[in-house]
C-alpha cells in the first residue's frame, strides 16, 4: 500500500511514520511530502493508495491541496494529522471529503482505533 | 512583549498544563510523569530560545515558549527518538521546538471561540515585539528538571 504523508515539518512527518510503524503500518511503503504542492506533484505520479496530511502547511495547505484532488476527480482516499481539531475544522474536512481527522497530539493507539476501519 | 497582571481568564492554566502533559507524555517522552508545574522562584534560562504561534481569531492570542538551547535540543533528540547526546543541528531544532508551539497553538485554536488562522511556529533568540500584549497566562513548567517558560497572550 502506498501512502503520501505531507507535513512542512520533517520532525513531525519522523513521528506520524515512527507512530504508523508502531500502529502495526510498517508494511506501507511511505513518501514524504513537505508541503501540499510537494503532495499534489508526488500524488498525480504515484498514485498512492492514500494521503494523510498535516492542515496547516506552507505554498498549498492540507485543505487546498484534498479540494485540489476532488476538483480534478482524484478520489484518492484523503485524510488530516493536524494540530487542530475543532469541530469547524472537522466539519471542513468532511464537506471536503476526508475521511477522518487526527488531532496532534496522538498515539499509535489513536492511529489504529482511527485509520483501521478504513483499510479493513 | 509587556506583560499585564490584570485581564480576563479567558484559559485556565490548567488547560494549558492539560495540553503540554498530553503532547510531552504521547510523542516527546512515551509516558507519563516527566512535566510538571515549576516549583519555586522563577528560574534563569540559560542561552534562552523562543518559539511561538500566533492565532488570528478573535482574541488574537500568542503562545509563547522559552527554554535554553540545551533543553530544546534534549526536546529534539526525544521527538526524533535521537541518542543522548547526539548533534542537533539548527534546521532539527527550529523544526522540533517549533512543532511543539504548534501543537500547543493548535490545541488553544480550539479553544478559541473565533479561533482564525494559526500562524507557522517562529523561533528566535528573542521573544517577539508586541507591545499592548497583555499575558493571560505566565507559568513555569520543569521538564526533567529543565525549566519551561510557556506564556499565553492577548495580542492588541
Amino acid at each position: 500500500m502506498k501512502v503520501v504523508v505531507a507535513d512542512d515539518s520533517r520532525v513531525m512527518r519522523q513521528i506520524v511514520i515512527r507512530t504508523l510503524r508502531q500502529a502495526g503500518y510498517d508494511w506501507w511503503e511511505i513518501e514524504e511530502a513537505e508541503n501540499g504542492a510537494d503532495a499534489l506533484a508526488r500524488i498525480q505520479v504515484s498514485r498512492p493508495d492514500f494521503v494523510l496530511s498535516d492542515w496547516n502547511m506552507p505554498e498549498m495547505t492540507g485543505i487546498e491541496l484534498l479540494r485540489s484532488l476532488r476538483q480534478s476527480g482524484d478520489e484518492t482516499p484523503f485524510a488530516f494529522v493536524t494540530s487542530e481539531g475543532s469541530p469547524q475544522m472537522r466539519d471542513q474536512a468532511d464537506e471536503a471529503g476526508a475521511l477522518f481527522l487526527i488531532a496532534k497530539p496522538f498515539t499509535a493507539d489513536t492511529f489504529r482505533e482511527t485509520i483501521d476501519p478504513f483499510i479493513a | 512583549m509587556s506583560a499585564a497582571t490584570e485581564s480576563a481568564p479567558i484559559f485556565e492554566a490548567e488547560a494549558l498544563m492539560g495540553i503540554a502533559t498530553d503532547l510531552f507524555e504521547t510523542m516527546v517522552d512515551g509516558e507519563p510523569g516527566h512535566l510538571t508545574l515549576w516549583w519555586g522562584e522563577p528560574p534563569e534560562l540559560e542561552d534562552s530560545r523562543f518559539t511561538w504561534v500566533d492565532i488570528q481569531g478573535q482574541p488574537a492570542t500568542r503562545v509563547l515558549l522559552a527554554a535554553s538551547r540545551e533543553t530544546g535540543e534534549q526536546l529534539t533528540r526525544a521527538l526524533l527518538a535521537l541518542p543522548e547526546g547526539s548533534a542537533v543541528g539548527d534546521e532539527d531544532f527550529a523544526d522540533a521546538v517549533g512543532e511543539v508551539a504548534n501543537v500547543v497553538g493548535g490545541n488553544i485554536k480550539s479553544m478559541v471561540p473565533d479561533g482564525g488562522a494559526l500562524t507557522l511556529p517562529s523561533v528566535a533568540h528573542a521573544a517577539p515585539d508586541a507591545p499592548g500584549a497583555i499575558a493571560i497566562i505566565d507559568t513555569y513548567l520543569s521538564w526533567r528538571g529543565a525549566p519551561l517558560h510557556v506564556s499565553l497572550w492577548a495580542l492588541p
